[in-house]
């Protein structure tokens, strides 16, 4: 760690002025001449054989350009998760862009290529298709159960996963333990919400390259999908790389059915077609996997844990997508290392049923565990009267233990215990009363929540992608252009590698550029998602940066007369160590490393030195050294109005030991943010289907409810706790999934202690309330 | 939004254009006033068959009359608008209108009217519920001539209205609430940006004793095929003292009343107990007004 | 059956042929180039696509173009004077409620009108101006924070 000039600063974001005047670089603005609009025909059946498809009248309609039918479709199966390799032996691999067979309500079955989107719609409805109904299944017990319709040939018992984890003897454990608690806690379908659709735009080449423009998170994922999908060389397939794009949240983390179509119907058409999703097709994409917990722990007269056992089953809907992966961070992280108990053991399983398919959402699993976890220990405390806060303070890991998930590292940095004690603190934690002891309708109570152990990035998991690169190359005007493969989904990651490129350059923010990528052009680099930017690609880029740092002072070197290691670079000075008056301005050593090397002068043509001709770039391309843990604590303060259930969230105050602090107001920003989406979680949120058409009954923001900012808290206090993360770049380590975990086990378990009533279900509903409180 | 093609835009002049459009077009026709419910009726597939619009703007029926008697109300009067009458900002009578105007956000404020809230004939809508308590009358046109409809026998079943096929809605009648009359709207939803749960308006007159001279007591968002007025709890509360008791009673009374639905957003059990809840709030909430007027 | 109108967007008048059924926000965005408005929903239920017709907020996704003749027009880049921005572009900048940006100028144009109404809005008359705008990426804390900066700075 040294003295930090730009970091700790909370600059303008560079994205901003062109967003607040009109944001022209989202990718649902991307318009190329001769485009084509695609629209997608779904199935209205969640079960179904396709026996025929007759396209002939929609191939008619003036206007239509191509029709897309399952048997056009290269039928190779894959799995979509962009961040693991294609055929990853931990990964499903069970889908097709279109097949003959349906599985659920709204697959995708035929698609047209039109002038206009209007026309495509209008086609679609000319597409004559006989379906054979199959009987459907949408509950993952049922579909489990002897004589359940078989999803997917081959599987047993619709089980597309099933992974089991132990450690030590759980068994004698329970029998050693002073008590045994048990409970089932479930949680629902929900949506990551980004505001703006996934849209594609593909273009195709005479020689068949495609150039892919895209709402994702994932460059060099998106490349890979779609390649094998449509068994194609990887290098014929060019992805640009979005400025930002308008909110991912893991939702835009694996290919999906509009890119492949999309390319399809370029290579039929030799023209490029966009396809952009209502938002009806948005809910229906990619969804948080439903996941039922039972989960029974033991505890030692001291309040200790020393058993845990826990069954998880996730609904992962018509295909394994993401949740193959979703069930073991949710094992791991949301369950199982979650505080430390020598006795374990947990199975998940992932489900295929008829319903949408899951995705990737911030937290990845870990917000299911963390509402059966942080439940249950409320349940523990309130039944053996112990304090929910000193109870899990004696039950946490400590900052030097061996890091349970990669030994080989230490929690260095960790500050678990004073996240929980400064945030007690700050919320008046001793002031809390007795559950339910509030007189009148409405009742208040606090809780909280939290998240003992999470990553930055995925170093250490199975199959899982998690390199990063960068280049920096220094301008003759003395500023630097970087450029990476990482996407910027809103959280700000252009700011936080144009800070930690401008650190190490000894620039000021406003100095480092983020610029062009494509697939092409930069380094591989792992998806946004993880909370894995600012580590992994901040190591990736710190060092790209020093690279290009090096080269500058090589070439400064030399025109100052001092090796590069005499030298540094302040405020856009090189200057020697201990002089700062001897300097160079960095605009003019990159204009002596750029200028030709024979200058010509009064006394005629003169050769400077060849050695300092070139460009001043860094290049990175690398694994961070390793996956340091951050840890989360959240309390709130809730009211509830008795009579109709509603609950009112009044106070938040939340903290997290991030390593370094990069940019202050963009990490409130991810806490506010995240609370906004894990109160929604935690309350209303939720997708509704019909229980026998399987068909999404909530599929807008009239059925969808999510808070507005009238529903939100006034004010959610962020304190940040930090420690120097010896891995990380110039000190931090991660913060963006946590905020959206730990809100819903606070809130409930705030609601318990204002109203006596526990609630294992998610969202908690009014009725749910009004239920418990035996008043419905 | 995403609609079929429709086949035509109408923005007639005059009413008697209105209603041939109306006599031409029939079933295929869609009166347009905000705008503001359309792809909810299409999202509900309440819009098929439908491809004309008849635009209403032009008609000058944006306009507001008071007189002694109480307001004239154009249909085409926005949300926006008609919350800012001083009469309705002011007359406890009316409070229930206030209420109910002060819950949407501004984009909703800004387009939806007065008349197309009434024309919908959805229950889960806040005006008509309070409209209904403080008596509303809905003028309507047609090739014969103008009408007036109680509010109470407008609605037929959910999201049918008794208005002929050439009928349409040109505006509202509210009577100048008598001497000493309060009113209050509660509304129950999931967020800011909600269609009613369960929203309820009540009307009450008291004499100087505080004895309840007459009552209305309306209820939406669901506690019923369309929003009604509940005859049990305006009996019981009528020649009573109110007490919070009787207040009490009559929130419970509204059960014989209601006939509450079940969908994806509320059970009809839950449906049930908030509109005796909420009855009992609003008579609260009304009764708040009159101590605050006397 | 397409119709020639004139609508007036930002002080200009634009003459087009529109469908009965097209939304203001569909020629905003696909005939006029306008794309500074947003279509998150298509369905009037997140306030991306918000802009100011007479001075007021409405979803331009729930207007039909038809409806809007000869009623000025004003989307987000006809906001700021002068090549300056609006004091609320400034204050979303500074006050760092700009995330993922794609509600953001949905919001600015729901917040025009409040601020053009009340010059100093507490708390509630702020979120109650922004209820109709969904934002997933900022909790709304620095959005009511930028809108309170920009009614300082104007005032």
């Amino acid at each position: 760690m040294t003295n930090r000039s730009v970091l700790g600063n909370s600059v303008p974001r560079p994205d901003a002025l062109d967003k607040v005047t009109g944001g022209k670089q989202f990718p649902v603005n991307v318009v190329l001449p001769g485009m084509l609009h695609a629209k997608l025909l779904r199935s209205p059946y969640p079960h179904a054989r396709i026996v025929s498809i007759d396209a002939g009248a929609a191939e008619k309609l003036p206007g239509v350009k191509a029709v897309l039918l399952p048997q056009d479709v290269p039928q190779r199966k894959y799995c979509p998760v962009y961040f693991v390799p294609t055929l990853a032996p931990s990964m499903v691999q069970d889908m097709l862009i279109m097949s003959d067979t349906v599985r659920y309500a709204g697959q995708p079955v035929a698609a047209v290529a039109a002038t206009s989107a209007g026309i495509a719609e209008q086609a679609l409805e000319l597409i004559e298709v006989e379906y054979e109904e199959l009987p459907a299944v949408f509950d993952p017990d049922a579909a489990m159960a002897d004589g359940a319709p078989v999803i997917h040939a081959g599987t047993e018992k619709n089980v597309a996963v099933n992974p089991v984890i132990s450690f030590g003897d759980v068994e004698a454990a329970f029998e050693k333990a002073e008590h045994i608690f048990e409970g089932t806690y479930q949680t629902q379908r929900v949506h990551t919400c980004y505001m703006e659709p996934r849209v594609c735009v593909v273009d195709s080449d005479v020689a068949g390259n495609l150039t892919v423009h895209s709402s994702m998170q994932h460059l060099f994922g998106l490349r890979e999908k779609l390649a094998f999908a449509l068994d194609m060389p990887e290098g014929k397939v060019k992805v640009i790389k979005p400025a930002y794009i308008g909110g991912g949240f893991g939702g835009k983390l694996d290919i999906g059915y509009i890119e492949p179509v999309a390319a399809l119907l370029s290579l039929k058409t030799g023209r490029p077609v966009r396809i952009e999703q209502t938002r009806y097709e948005d809910f229906i994409s990619t969804t948080r996997n439903p996941i039922k917990v039972y989960l029974k722990t033991g505890i030692s007269k001291e309040g200790r844990f020393v058993a845990r056992y826990a069954e998880s089953t996730l609904d992962c809907g018509a295909h394994a997508t993401h949740g193959a992966e979703v069930i073991n961070v949710h094992g791991m992280f949301g369950i199982l290392l979650t505080y430390p108990c020598p006795d374990q053991h947990w199975e998940g399983k992932t489900v295929y049923t008829n319903n949408i398919i899951g995705g990737g959402y911030r937290g990845y699993g870990s917000p299911q565990g963390a509402f059966a976890v942080e439940s249950q220990i409320d349940e523990i405390c309130e039944e053996l009267g112990f304090d929910p806060v000193e109870f899990r303070l004696n039950n946490s890991y400590q900052q030097g233990d061996p890091h349970p998930f990669n030994p080989a590292a230490k929690l260095d940095s960790y500050r678990f215990q004073d996240c929980l004690q400064q945030a007690a603190e700050r919320i008046d934690w001793s002031s809390r009363k007795p559950a339910g002891s509030d007189q009148g309708v409405r009742k208040r109570g606090i809780g909280l929540g939290c998240q003992p152990l999470w990553v930055s990035g995925c170093v250490g998991f199975p199959d899982i992608y998690e390199h990063s690169g960068a280049i920096v190359k220094l301008n003759r005007d003395g500023t630097a252009d970087l450029s990476t493969a990482t996407v910027d989904l809103g959280s700000g990651q252009i700011t936080t590698l144009c800070m930690i490129a401008a650190e190490e350059l000894g620039l000021a923010a406003d100095q480092v550029r983020m610029t062009y990528a494509d697939t092409d052009t930069v380094p591989f680099d792992a998806p946004s998602h993880a909370s894995r930017v600012t580590y992994s690609a901040g190591n990736a880029v710190k060092a790209a940066a020093g690279e290009a740092k090096q080269r500058l002072l090589e070439v400064a070197g030399g025109l100052l007369e001092a090796g590069p290691d005499d030298l540094e670079v302040r405020a856009g000075m090189v200057c020697v160590k201990g002089s700062p008056d001897v300097k160079i301005r960095v605009a003019d050593v990159v204009e002596r490393a750029e200028a030709p090397f024979v200058v010509m002068t009064e006394e005629g043509p003169q050769p400077t030195n060849l050695a300092e001709k070139g460009t001043i770039i860094g290049l990175s391309s690398m694994a961070p050294p390793a996956n340091p843990s951050p840890a989360t604590v959240e309390f709130v303060e809730v009211e509830v109005d008795t009579e109709t259930g509603q609950v009112d969230v009044l106070r938040v105050v939340f903290a997290h030991d991030l390593g370094k602090l990069i940019h202050p107001a963009g990490a409130e920003g991810q806490v506010e943010g995240g609370f906004q989406q894990g109160m929604g979680y935690a309350l209303m949120e939720n997708l509704v289907f019909d229980a026998d058409s399987g068909a999404c009954l909530s599929s807008d923001f009239l059925d969808y409810k999510m808070p507005t900012a009238v529903e939100m808290p006034v004010k959610i206090e962020s304190i940040f706790i930090e420690s120097d993360e010896p891995t990380g770049p110039f000190g931090a380590k991660s913060l963006s999934e946590p905020c959206v975990t730990v809100p819903a086990p606070a809130i409930a378990n705030a609601i318990y202690n204002a109203t006596g009533v526990r609630v294992r279900e998610l969202p908690i509903t009014p009725e749910k309330i009004l239920t418990g409180l035996g008043r419905l | 939004m995403s609609l079929a093609t429709f086949e035509n835009y109408f923005l007639p002049g005059n009413g008697r254009e209105v209603v041939a459009l109306l006599q031409e077009y029939g079933e295929r026709a869609l009166i347009l006033a905000g705008g503001s419910f359309v792809h909810g009726l299409a999202a509900r597939d309440l819009l098929s068959g439908v491809d004309v619009f008849i635009d209403i703007q032009k008609l000058g029926l944006a306009n507001i009359v008071t007189d002694p008697d109480g307001l004239q109300v154009g249909a085409m009067t926005r949300f926006t608008d008609f919350e800012k009458v001083p009469e309705i900002q002011n007359d406890p009578g009316w409070g229930a209108v206030k209420d109910a105007l002060s819950y949407p956000p501004a984009q909703i404020m800004n387009a939806a009217t007065v008349g197309g809230s009434i024309a919908a004939v959805c229950p889960y809508f806040d005006l008509p519920t309070a409209l209904l308590a403080v008596g509303g009358k809905v003028k309507v046109e047609s090739n014969t001539g103008s009408r007036e409809i109680n509010l109470k026998d407008f609605s037929t079943s959910l999201f049918e209205s008794s208005l002929g096929v050439d009928e349409f809605v040109t505006g509202l009648v509210l009577p100048q609430p008598v001497s000493g009359s309060v009113s209050a709207f509660i509304k129950l939803a999931t967020n800011a940006n909600d269609l009613a749960i369960v929203n309820v308006a009540v009307q009450i007159n008291l004499d100087r004793s505080g004895v309840c001279r007459s009552a209305s007591v309306a209820l939406g968002g669901g506690v019923n095929e369309i929003t009604l007025r509940s005859a049990a709890a305006e009996k019981l509360l009528e020649g009573q003292k109110l007490t919070d008791e009787l207040m009490k009673a009559a929130g419970t009374a509204v059960q014989v009343d209601i006939s509450p639905m079940a969908d994806h957003r509320a059970s009809a059990e839950y449906r049930s107990a908030m509109a005796s809840v909420l009855t009992e709030r609003a008579l609260q909430r009304a009764i708040a007004r009159l101590t605050r007027s006397s | 059956m397409k119709q020639l109108i004139s609508l007036e967007i930002n002080g200009e008048v634009h003459e087009l042929a529109v469908a009965p059924q097209d939304s203001l926000l569909r020629v905003l965005r696909e005939d006029l180039g306008l794309i500074g408005t947003k279509k998150g929903c298509d369905s009037g239920g997140c306030g991306s696509c918000t802009v100011n017709v007479e001075g007021k907020a409405v979803y331009s996704c729930m207007t039909y173009a038809m409806s809007v003749q000869d009623r000025p027009i004003v989307t987000i880049e006809g906001v700021g004077e002068n090549g300056k921005l609006d004091p609320l572009q400034q204050a979303f900048i500074d006050a760092g409620a700009v995330q993922c940006g794609y509600c953001t100028c949905g919001t600015i144009m729901a917040a025009r009108e409040l601020l053009a109404t009340v010059s100093s809005p507490d708390e509630e008359q702020i979120r109650h101006a922004i209820a109709g705008n969904l934002c997933r990426c900022t909790g709304y804390q620095k959005i009511v924070d930028a809108i309170k900066l920009a009614a300082a700075n104007s005032a």
